[in-house]
């Protein structure tokens, strides 16, 4: 069995706006072992968050082999495609998108309604991922109660809630203070390290990239040069 | 997703109420619609059942212009297939279509019960009514709309009496009328004594309605006042036909009333949706299937219409309930009732409202692009 959890080979993405043909990923390969921090750099428009969308499965590649774990995404239909993704990703936003009526707990437990658990078996995950991102005295607050920082980690507990062996974070500390950003980063750290999980992270901030095992550049779709 | 549902229903509070005030107000309407036309149903449409006949003066439809003799009642009583017969003489405030009718129904005292065996009388007493000649047996929702309790006197249409006792009656028009002495109600009213609206006229089966009704009107063919007489359902719903117009024009205000609570849930589960593109994306991220979205979104529409319509349904039944509104035209009277197959229609329509109403959005809802809504700003 590889040690690879992603394996990409020649993977292309296209799509067409208006009579022009973009193509923000050209023939890129790229291997992540498994259990490994992989930092995502490039400039705006280099096709960072194309390639995440692709990693995550909520987008398709135009050619080329896309395999997570064994599993080649391209041949999954769109509901098979949504299934894998609520098992095996956890996807982490920039800007949180938390539910603004739900409380801390409520969000957590979205990924988790999606499985055939009883109340309280969802109750048990929801609060030791909480408990994990040290948002425990929050369970009741809405995002609106928290602050930046907690609202991102209440994201991360959304998305390890469900155990994925993959976790995908688009800029996840591009919206924090210094301090919050240092604490995510420290979370993000500590998943890979001690519950190996397998990270990618798209990041424009060379301190949240030196937190990574190793970080890759992107330019005009293609992998460049690793980042220093 | 109903969970969900109904979170995001009662934490949008004020959306949400105003979407459900919309709805409750066509259903509203729509109840009230449904029940004038359930209640017209119920008094116009014959059944196996109906054995009464209504004989009445020939071309005449006002009881006031309807002038029969009394005397016609042993001749009628002969006829093969009669099983009873009984003289009423009817006194009425207005003769014309009206929203407030107070009608007297005179009766030989001794023949009431007998002719009427399923008269309940839920306050005061029979005998009170047969010990006085000025007294009233008032119908339940006669009683209620007149705020009138046993003990009471009232005066209508130039006529004094007594109230001895409040009825209950399975047929919706004795609910609706004060049942009096004949000749009190004869001298009061100035017809004179011998002079009578109508006979209602009871037979054997259904199946002797039609030649019963036949044999009266040849025997009175050739008297000073020729007959008229039909099955007492037919008899209302030829009478009251102005009011059977009117009350069916009101089938499009009901049918209004549900296009708009269509339009109006609709058009708020589209809000919602558009209001939530990101929202919807990031649960399709989660690993919400398209259905689990469509679903999500119908459960939405549905427990609108539903509460809204339960909301309309509910308020219309219980505001009908308790202001008795009773139609009258030439002396009939129909009373607005509500009954439970009413409200399980209104809860049904909203329902299926709901339902149908949330169907093109949860489809939007469902094909929206994940990229394009996770980058839109």
């Amino acid at each position: 069995m590889s040690t690879s959890l992603i394996q990409i080979r020649n993977l292309t993405k296209s799509f067409r706006k208006g009579s022009n043909v973009i193509t923000p990923l050209a023939n890129l390969s790229l291997e992540v072992s498994r259990g490994e921090f992989l930092a995502l750099m490039g400039p705006s428009g280099s096709g960072k968050t194309t390639l995440l969308n692709l990693i995550a499965g909520i987008d398709g590649p135009s050619s080329g082999d896309l395999i997570i774990d064994s599993q080649e995404l391209s041949t999954l239909s769109r509901g098979k495609l949504t299934k894998w993704r609520s098992e095996n990703v956890g996807y982490i936003f920039q800007l949180y998108h938390l539910v603004p009526i739900l409380s801390a707990y409520e969000n957590v437990e979205l990924p988790l309604l999606l499985q055939p658990l009883s109340r309280a078996e969802r109750r048990n995950r929801v609060e030791a991922a909480l408990d994990l991102v040290g948002l425990s005295d929050r369970i009741h607050h809405r995002p609106s109660e928290l602050s930046g920082g907690q609202e991102q980690r209440v994201a991360i507990a959304r998305a390890i809630v469900h155990d994925p062996g993959l976790l995908v974070a688009d800029e996840p500390t591009g919206d924090l203070d210094g301090e919050s950003a240092g604490a995510v980063l420290e979370l993000l750290s500590s998943l890979s390290r001690d519950h190996q999980k397998t990270i990618v992270m798209v990041t424009h901030d060379p301190r949240a990239a030196a937190v990574a095992d190793r970080a890759l550049h992107l330019d005009k779709g293609q992998l460049v040069a690793p980042a220093e | 997703m109903l969970s969900l549902a109904l979170k995001n229903i009662f934490r949008y509070r004020l959306r949400s109420f105003l979407t459900m005030a919309g709805v409750a107000t066509g259903m509203f309407l729509f109840t009230a619609v449904e029940t004038m036309q359930d209640s017209l149903a119920r008094v116009t449409r014959s059944g196996a059942d109906d054995t009464t006949l209504v004989v009445y003066r020939e071309n005449r439809f006002c009881p006031s212009t309807s002038r029969l003799p009394e005397y016609y009642l042993p001749s009628i009583e002969k006829i093969e297939g009669v099983s009873s017969a009984i003289p009423i003489q009817i006194a009425v405030n207005n003769c014309g279509a009206s929203l407030d009718v107070i009608t007297f129904r005179g009766v030989p005292p001794e023949n009431l019960l007998k002719y009427n065996p399923d008269l309940d009388v839920i306050s005061g007493s029979f005998e009170k009514w047969m010990s006085r000649s000025d007294a009233a047996l008032v119908g339940q929702a006669f009683a209620q709309r007149r705020g009138l309790r046993t003990g009471d006197q009232f005066e209508a249409v130039g006529i004094n009496v007594y109230v001895a006792g409040i009825i209950r009656s399975l047929e919706a028009q004795d609910n609706n009328v004060a049942y009096v002495h004949l000749p009190f109600l004869q001298q009061a009213s100035k017809i004179g004594l011998g002079t009578v609206t109508q006979f209602n006229v009871k037979v054997q089966s259904a199946e002797l309605l039609d030649p019963v009704a036949r044999e009266i009107d040849s025997t009175f063919r050739s008297d000073s006042q020729p007959t008229v007489t039909r099955p007492e359902k037919a008899f209302f719903a030829e009478t009251a036909k102005q009011l059977i117009e009117l009350i069916g024009f009101t089938h499009w205000l009901g049918l209004g009333a549900v296009a708009a609570v269509l339009g109006l849930v609709a058009n708020a589960v589209l809000l919602i949706v558009r209001g939530r593109t990101k929202e919807t994306a990031v649960l399709q991220t989660l690993g919400f299937s398209r259905f689990r979205i469509a679903t999500l979104v119908t459960c939405e529409g549905l427990l609108l219409g539903l509460l809204g319509g339960a909301l309309g349904v509910v308020s219309a039944v219980l505001f009908l309930h308790w202001q008795s509104f009773t139609l009258g035209n030439e002396g009939l009277t129909l009373a607005i009732t509500p009954d439970a197959g009413v409200l399980f229609n209104g809860l049904l329509v909203a329902l299926v409202l709901g339902f149908s109403a949330s169907l093109y959005p949860a489809w939007r809802a469902s094909r929206q692009s994940l990229v394009e809504s996770l980058n839109a700003s």
